[in-house]
């Protein structure tokens, strides 16, 4: 009986400790990899703490022109659709939040299963619309491509914020004469303030991560974005530079990581929100 | 909407109704425009494209090829078995996904030192963006000098290095295993969110009437978390369905074609044999196969609701 207790609550512990293993492990690794020397590198044993770490990978790294364009594009492409998804999203998530309107439920649907089409189909006709439009091997192009990407959930998220600000609120400033647009701005907007962070969060991270729609809609060295830039240089070669490989996913990781553990409260709440109770 | 009578009073030209819907029409527009032109529009444009003879090379010219895209693809095998790859991939991956993620969800949600922090610590996975995960994962995974393979022969587990991502068998699983390293922690955090929303009470009531923890996890929490698990495993499943990066970096659809999943025979196709109007017909099958999906996926957990009914 005492031997089962034992076992009962060293059970969950032994569980999470091969979990956190799991999950935090190959970064540990990742980072350990970046301060290698070469000699190091191809060591057997391996080394599981570094003896004599070395910088040079990253003095490398920088003093890459190429990669620091990739990093400029990538972030510029960021912020851009996290903008554009922002206002987009917030607009509309209101709209759908305050107002009762015909098609509202199958609107609400479609811009969700919106999701579920396969990326190809649209990858093939934006490359041809845009290819009209002279839109391909632009930022604005891949910024609009990717904006819609996020806005969809984005959408979503943001509504359930809305739907738990009381309207009474606005009702009274309306009384007050505030003009629609004045009440979304300076009432409902502040309120939803955790909202607006984590669909923002959520975008750039969406963004950051993209790697299809860089690949394809452009193909300018000196617009490329991050990860497709690193895909295109380090990949398919006959030997693999690891240690500059996972030097270049540090870096990659960096602003992400930022992100995260500075607004790591909005993120979860607002993605909970909208999974659990959209 | 309720509103004060007066305000209709006030001689304003326009009815706050008509307002109302001016105002509606000018909010939604900006997603809708944004929605319609880079999905709406795209995706009639290629069910169109798909049958015709386009090419990436001369995408003006678009001869009608009276279905010849569909024929080509029911003829050749590749498309059949890139479904296969596809669905096996997703099944695999989403249900581990969802054991596991159960299972982590449970530990975390009971009484374990430090959670709070093991909560923030897991996360991190889910924010590093997937082709970086891949290129993590390769470098584990080589053959030479990658560490998991080090471990395996140090513990005994295998005698002879793996070659992870180029054996026809191991192939998809290695991918796998990177797919569930990254999108675990998204669906333990969603699983925990959902687990604590549930009322602590209603399983006090259950261990005063003598329930076991099985009983609680099988008739509080998992009927409880219905729709969580619902929304979590369609979300998986859709974007694994879509799964581009991990397999285009890991292994390009190889060795041969074990790991050719619909994302990367698509893309192939029309971007790489540059056949844009064969790409777009993988595409509107591929739709076809995500609507007769999502409808099952309904069905089945409607079925899921009858028998949650007549339980109690």
């Amino acid at each position: 009986m005492r031997q089962r207790r034992i076992f009962g609550a060293a059970l969950p512990l032994l569980g999470a400790a091969a979990f956190l293993l799991f999950l935090v492990f190959p970064l540990y690794w990742m980072l350990l990899t970046s301060f290698k020397g070469n000699s190091a590198l191809f060591r057997i044993p391996p080394e599981w703490f570094p003896s004599e770490p070395v910088l040079s990978h990253y003095k490398k790294l920088f003093a890459d022109n190429v990669f620091t364009t990739y990093y400029r594009n990538s972030l510029l492409v960021g912020f851009g659709s996290t903008a554009i998804t922002l206002i987009a999203a917030m607009f509309a998530g209101y709209g759908f939040s305050r107002f009762e309107f015909r098609f509202k439920s199958l609107a609400m649907f479609s811009i969700l299963s919106t999701q579920m089409l396969p990326v190809v189909s649209l990858l093939i006709a934006l490359y041809t619309i845009y290819n009209g439009y002279g839109l391909l091997n632009t930022r604005t192009g891949l910024v609009i491509a990717l904006t819609t990407a996020s806005l969809p959930f984005s959408i979503w998220m943001i509504k359930v914020f809305f739907d738990n600000i009381p309207v009474a609120l606005e009702e009274s400033a309306k009384i007050d004469g505030a003009s629609r647009f004045g009440i979304l701005f300076r009432i409902v907007m502040p309120l939803t303030k955790p909202g607006i962070f984590s669909i923002g969060i959520y975008s750039f991270i969406l963004s950051w991560d993209d790697f299809l729609y860089s690949l394809t809609l452009i193909n300018k060295d000196e617009l490329r974005t991050l990860n497709a830039g690193i895909s295109i240089r380090y990949i398919g070669e006959l030997s693999y530079d690891w240690a500059s490989i996972m030097t270049v996913c540090v870096t990659s990781i960096v602003p992400i990581s930022l992100l995260f553990l500075f607004f790591q409260k909005y993120m979860v709440s607002g993605l909970t929100a909208g999974a659990v109770k959209g | 909407m309720h509103k004060p009578v007066q305000l209709e009073r006030r001689g304003v030209r326009l009815s706050e109704k008509a307002k109302d819907a001016i105002f509606l029409a000018v909010i939604i527009c900006p997603a809708f425009i944004l929605l319609l032109s880079t999905i709406g529009i795209p995706i009639v444009k290629s069910l169109y494209m798909s049958f015709f003879q386009v090419s990436l090379l001369s995408m003006k010219s678009q001869v009608w090829n009276s279905f010849d895209n569909y024929k080509q693809l029911f003829a050749d095998g590749d498309f059949v078995h890139s479904i296969g790859v596809t669905f096996r991939y997703v099944f695999s991956v989403v249900a581990i996904q969802f054991v596991l993620g159960m299972a982590l969800a449970l530990i975390l949600n009971g009484k374990i030192p430090f959670r709070r922090a093991l909560r923030t610590v897991i996360l991190i996975p889910w924010v590093v963006p997937t082709i970086i995960g891949a290129l993590l994962w390769m470098w584990l995974f080589q053959p030479q000098y990658g560490v998991l393979n080090y471990i395996l022969q140090s513990l005994h587990l295998i005698d002879q290095p793996l070659q992870w991502l180029s054996d026809m068998q191991l192939a998809l699983w290695a991918v796998m295993l990177a797919a569930l390293w990254k999108q675990l922690p998204f669906m333990v955090t969603m699983l925990l969110a959902g687990m604590q929303g549930i009322p602590g009470d209603m399983y006090e009531a259950a261990t005063i009437d003598g329930a076991s923890k099985r009983q609680q996890f099988l008739y509080i929490t998992l009927p409880m978390l219905k729709n969580t698990i619902k929304t979590v495993t369609l979300i998986a499943c859709i974007e694994n369905f879509k799964m581009f990066p991990l397999f285009w970096i890991m292994t390009s659809g190889g060795p041969v074609d074990a790991t050719t999943t619909l994302a990367i025979f698509s893309y192939k196709t029309a971007f790489i044999d540059l056949d844009l109007g064969k790409g777009a017909a993988i595409g509107a099958l591929w739709l076809i196969i995500m609507l007769l999906f999502s409808w099952g996926y309904n069905r089945l957990f409607a079925i899921g609701e009858g028998k949650g009914g007549s339980a109690h």
